[in-house]
């Protein structure tokens, strides 16, 4: 077995010195020159001629170097024929002559495309001699698992020989003294004897040796150029020494290339395995070695042939013939390419008279299209949302109703909580205020205001439970009755009028006239034009009123313990929405239809403009530490404003798909909330840090859904209990809710 | 126990021995029989009349409850063992007892407006307070003996402040007119029905409404709490009048004069930081309080403190201290869940009981006075419900209101009154809680 595997490889390994051999040939003499000598070595010697040495060596006076190949070939036959009458060996010798050398060409078919020709050559000459490369020129490997190899001249296969068995073989090779001489011809299926010569010549050209023994190769030169009578000489001169010596830059390179090896610059795959099994249809576009490179983009794939496509389809795919007729009425564009239609046998399909067509947009599609490669980044969306804490961990937050105040008859217009939070105050469009106890849900107070009430605001003082009310051009302060003697004995004093304070005599008419009404124990102050708003200052004392109507005196601050009425010493920029003031500060915020003014109302002037770029402002609410303000608006948004930060606002939440109604900031709790006439109301973690470099922390926590929309309207106001965190809304419903945490 | 035995066989059945503390019309025998497993509490309930029937033809159906190792039956009974894990091979001991429901309903006694507190803590009456300011004493259903006249603004808690005299009762009401008031009762004096009754002290102290009044076990001193966040104690005693605490005034504007007495507090408790809701005496030297500022504090009467407090995370509304020797704390507010805590557990900061089958918040708990087990519990979906601490489901739900309940209680021992805001006083009568 050991002697056959290195048998088998003995040709290869011969093969580099042959070479070798073949190089130092330069100076030995020529091949014919050998060839003549022993003819038995033709073939082992054949691949030696090549197209520079035999032609320069032999025919040095011929004309063309076809010429002389030809000349060359001749010769060949011409030897040829004399070996084979002159030899007469056997046919095993024949065997290794054509078989081995045959092997060798399919591997150094590069080598000497001559070297093919030349065979042929001879093969036509020889008839006789059987075509010994059964497989033609595809990898010995394709027939590993077959059972034939290679086809005969007729095209049938050529059966494999049946192989014995590893062991069979063995002992048959140890009984048998010659086995060492055989060797297996893959290429032919056979096991070929080799004679001793053979081996002897292999050894020969194993030592480096020429192979025949008779070969002498260090013969005395013979010179066969006629030096005398040459008209022109040949240079005389002596090999030059580079001839000898290796290139000193390829030396370098080979240096280099070594180093870089060493280091791992330059790394040596391991062979890339064929793949045995392909998608023959696959898509191309998600073939790795096109996409490697980096300008191919497939061409769009044109759509597979469906069932309706068939040429016989399931009866749904066929439309009907109204479907046909629908057709026609459609757009070009729109109208299906192919109507199905079902046939009997494929034999009755007729020509599809679209085909060229088809084929020319295709080619059309193909060529016209440009084809991008589109970038496209994969991102996360979830990454992309900002880290904020768990709802779970922002408790408490109201988020259930237990208790509905029922009673009013139209729409709650506004609601407004007492300080402690045991009561709440209630407008409504049906023309009442009521106040409510929180606690039961019970109308603890009606007053029949005869005109629809639009805004409610209880004095923010405990000890002075005054509640004021806009109805129409009034706002009513009322007297609600709760408290002790005291208490009660000095609102009584505040709510009187002893006499009217001293009226300006000037033309125009007074922006609000103070007057006592009897019928509802309070004050009624007469404003020329409808109030929208009312708001107290945290004192108590003063409170401002919004006219959207009045122009230059829209806005209006009244002091409740003079009776006193002033005009805000600043220039209004549009329509007032509403006012408020600061929690802590003399400060006043008046807000228009676009822009929020502060204003200093100590050293009376503007302080900062706040720029919504709101379609609409609704409302506004301050932050209790009062450097942040909410503004809602007309179109859903609701704008957080850092007054620290700038102008612009901080966060903008468009959550409303309509009107936002009201804003609210809770008194202790980090809690805001928005309500709007989608019925809904929103309720926010609004945290503000007292490190003015951290950022307001605003999260969504609750939507509170509930009421019901009348006329359009929904939720028209909310306020967040004073010390829980509990939030009242205002329906359009008529119902005041109460969401609990 | 066997697994494919009661999965296979429906019909299958268990050795059980019924045993009762009840007296002795409602014993049965005490010899084991055997019952099918799939059998519920109305299944148990109907096999043990029909053994009281088979022993006394005069027997009339009574509905009962089981307790199986301390716990209440409440599925079949093979889920009940397969859940807690009882063997079916032996004799099981089922214990029954007489089922904690209200068997009859009296009709309802009509107020003028909201009934905003009851109290039956006295057995021979009824005390409401109502939000047209008025108290009422009721000796059964819809006969009203007594009219409490006086207060300016809604009653908010009543509370009767002797229940063992039986001659002259002193009862006392909180309002929202920041006041209190004290009224002597008695139940022979009546000449017109029902007797106004004037109070013959008048407590003012609070800046604003007092929300809860409770009385010492003695009678001497009565606490409230009220809006303005501080517990008042004051006394009761008419004798002390004369001292520097209580000034005497007459009413001017009344026809008839009458004696009338003002009375200061004598002591303030002050630290809670929102509206006192609830507060009850159970002993003599400590005082519960409920709070809207989410805590339940304990205070010692003699120094003012408060010696611990219970964070609770809702604001509560009611408070009662009862249960296993008197110490469980059980407390509702803005939320639909009865909690109760156990003081003496080391850091008890959570409860140990919840009860969540309400549906609004709960205006009203109370324990059950002789009963360790037992409480009731109001609330403003408009249900009492009776609660056993041996089961996580009500025992039963008396669902008589058509409004919000806002106030309820037991009253003697085997009813439950409850008052709401469909103004009506509704009494339950026939609760056997043994």
């Amino acid at each position: 077995m050991k002697l056959n595997l290195d048998a088998e490889s003995s040709p290869q390994a011969t093969r580099p010195k042959k070479k070798h051999g073949r190089k130092n040939s330069h100076l030995k003499p020529s091949k014919s020159h050998a060839e003549k000598q022993n003819s038995d070595e033709l073939h082992l010697e054949q691949e030696a001629p090549t197209a520079d040495e035999a032609p320069l060596q032999q025919h040095l006076d011929s004309a063309s170097l076809s010429d002389s190949k030809e000349d060359v070939s001749d010769e060949f036959k011409d030897l040829k024929l004399s070996k084979a009458r002159e030899s007469g060996s056997a046919d095993e010798q024949d065997h290794v002559n054509t078989g081995s050398p045959d092997n060798l060409d399919q591997e150094n078919e590069d080598d000497n495309p001559i070297r093919d020709q030349v065979d042929e050559e001879s093969d036509s000459s020889e008839d006789e001699v059987a075509p010994r490369n059964t497989i033609g020129d595809v990898p010995l490997e394709w027939y590993r698992d077959e059972k034939h190899i290679g086809y005969d001249i007729s095209g049938k296969k050529i059966l494999k020989k049946e192989r014995e068995d590893k062991l069979q073989s063995f002992l048959a090779s140890a009984d048998d003294s010659k086995s060492w001489r055989k060797l297996y011809d893959e290429y032919n299926d056979e096991v070929i004897e080799l004679s001793k010569e053979e081996v002897k010549q292999l050894r020969r050209l194993l030592k480096g040796k020429a192979p025949h023994a008779d070969f002498d190769p260090y013969a005395p030169y013979v010179d066969w150029f006629k030096w005398d009578d040459a008209k022109h000489p040949l240079s005389n001169a002596p090999e030059p020494k580079r001839r000898f010596i290796r290139s000193k830059w390829e030396a370098k390179k080979v240096v280099q290339l070594v180093r870089a090896i060493r280091n791992g610059h330059i790394k040596f795959d391991k062979p890339k395995e064929e793949q045995r099994f392909y998608h023959l249809w696959g898509d191309d576009s998600s073939s790795t070695e096109k996409t490697a490179h980096l300008s191919y983009i497939p061409a769009p794939k044109p759509k597979f042939p469906g069932h309706d496509e068939s040429y016989n389809p399931s009866l749904e795919y066929i439309p009907t013939q109204e479907e046909i007729n629908s057709y026609q009425l459609m757009y070009d564009e729109d109208r299906p390419k192919f109507i199905p239609r079902r046939f009997t046998s494929m034999r009755s399909v007729p020509a599809y008279d679209n085909a060229l067509k088809d084929a020319f947009e295709r080619c059309l599609d193909l060529y016209l299209c440009p084809r991008v490669r589109k970038k496209r980044i994969n991102i996360d969306p979830e990454s992309l949302k900002p880290k904020l804490p768990s709802r779970k961990d922002l408790r408490p937050y109201p988020t259930t109703c237990y208790l509905e105040f029922r009673g009013h008859k139209d729409a709650v217009m506004s609601i407004s909580t007492e300080a402690n939070g045991q009561w709440i105050a209630s407008g409504s469009l049906d023309g009442t205020v009521r106040i409510w106890e929180v606690e039961t849900g019970r109308c603890l107070k009606v007053w029949e205001l005869g005109e629809a009430v639009k805004y409610v605001a209880w004095n923010p003082l405990p000890e002075l439970p005054i509640l004021a009310a806009a109805v129409g051009v009034d706002v009513l302060l009322l007297n609600t009755g709760f408290g002790d003697g005291e208490v009660q004995a000095k609102v009584k004093e505040l709510l009187h009028i002893d006499a009217l304070p001293a009226t300006d005599n000037s033309d125009k008419t007074p922006i609000a006239t103070w007057l006592q009404d009897d019928k509802v124990e309070g004050i009624r102050l007469r404003h020329f034009k409808t109030v929208s708003s009312v708001e107290w200052h945290r004192k108590g004392d003063y409170l401002s009123t919004v006219m959207p109507a009045g122009e230059s005196r829209g806005v209006v601050i009244h002091q409740l313990s003079r009776k006193l009425t002033q005009k805000i010493p600043f220039k209004l920029h549009g329509l007032p929405v509403s006012s408020i003031f600061h929690p802590t500060r003399s400060i006043f915020f008046v807000s228009t239809k676009k822009n929020v003014r502060v204003y200093d109302l100590l050293k009376q002037k503007l302080m900062k403009k706040l720029e919504t770029g709101l379609r609409e402002v609704s409302s506004i609410a301050v932050h209790p530490a009062g450097d942040n303000v909410i503004v809602g608006s007309r179109e859903g948004k609701v704008c957080w404003f850092d007054m620290d930060l700038s102008s612009q606002p901080y966060k903008i939440l468009s959550c409303h798909p309509k009107d936002v109604t009201n804003v609210a900031f809770h008194r202790s709790y980090p809690l805001f909330a928005s309500c709007s006439d989608d019925c809904t109301a929103y309720v926010f973690h609004g945290m503000v840090y007292s490190d003015l470099t951290q950022n307001p922390l605003i999260r969504p926590l609750e939507i509170l859904r509930g009421h019901k929309a009348t006329n359009g309207r929904g939720v028209m106001d909310c306020k967040f209990h004073p010390r829980q965190p509990w939030l009242f809304t205002a329906g359009a419903d008529s119902v005041i809710k109460l969401y609990c945490h | 126990m066997d697994m494919d035995g009661v999965s296979e066989d429906s019909s299958r059945r268990i050795q059980v021995r019924f045993i009762t503390k009840l007296m002795a019309p409602c014993r049965v025998p005490t010899n084991a029989i055997a019952i099918p497993s799939n059998l519920t509490r109305l299944g148990l309930s109907t096999v043990v009349n029909n053994l009281l029937l088979a022993g006394n033809p005069e027997w009339e159906a009574e509905p009962f409850d089981f307790l199986i190792d301390g716990e209440f039956v409440r599925m079949s009974l093979e889920q009940f063992l397969l859940a807690k894990g009882i063997s079916a091979e032996k004799v099981l001991e089922i214990e029954y007892i007489k089922a904690v429901v209200p068997r009859r309903e009296e009709e309802p006694s009509v107020h003028d407006d909201w009934v905003s507190a009851v109290d039956g803590s006295h057995s021979g009456f009824i005390l409401t307070g109502c939000y047209d300011g008025l108290g009422r004493v009721w000796e059964s259903s819809g006969l009203c003996t007594h009219i409490l006249e006086g207060h300016k603004d809604a009653i908010s808690s009543v509370c009767v402040v002797n229940p063992e005299e039986a001659a002259s009762v002193t009862l006392a009401t909180a309002s929202k007119d920041q006041t209190l008031r004290l009224w002597k009762y008695s139940k022979d004096d009546r000449d017109s029905n029902p007797t106004k009754i004037r109070p013959f002290k008048i407590l003012k102290g609070h800046r604003l409404s007092v929300q809860s009044v409770a009385s010492q076990k003695s009678g001497d001193l009565i606490c409230s709490g009220s809006w303005d966040c501080t517990i008042n104690l004051w006394q009761t005693d008419e004798t002390h009048f004369e001292g520097n605490v209580s000034i005497k005034k007459r009413r001017k504007n009344d026809q008839v004069e009458e004696s009338q007495l003002e009375g200061d507090s004598v002591a303030t408790l002050v630290g809670h930081t929102q509206c006192v809701s609830a507060v009850v005496w159970p002993q003599h030297g400590e005082i519960y309080s409920a709070s809207w500022d989410h805590s339940i504090r304990r205070w010692d009467v003699e120094t003012g403190k408060d010696l611990f407090n219970i964070f609770c995370g809702k604001a509560l509304n009611c408070l009662d201290v009862g249960g296993e020797g008197s110490t469980l704390i059980a407390a509702g507010g803005s939320d639909p869940t009865v909690r109760i805590w156990d003081p003496r557990k080391p850091g008890t900061s959570s409860p140990i009981f919840q009860f969540l089958s309400h549906k609004s918040w709960i205006s009203s708990c109370k324990w059950h006075d002789k009963s360790s087990f037992h409480l009731l519990s109001a609330s403003y979906d408009g249900k009492v419900r009776l609660w056993d601490l041996r089961t996580a489901w009500p025992l039963a739900v008396i669902d008589s209101h058509k409004d919000k309940v806002l106030s309820a209680d037991w009253w003697k021992g085997d009813s439950v009154v409850s008052g709401g805001a469909d103004s009506k006083l509704r009494i339950s009568l026939g609760i056997c809680v043994s």
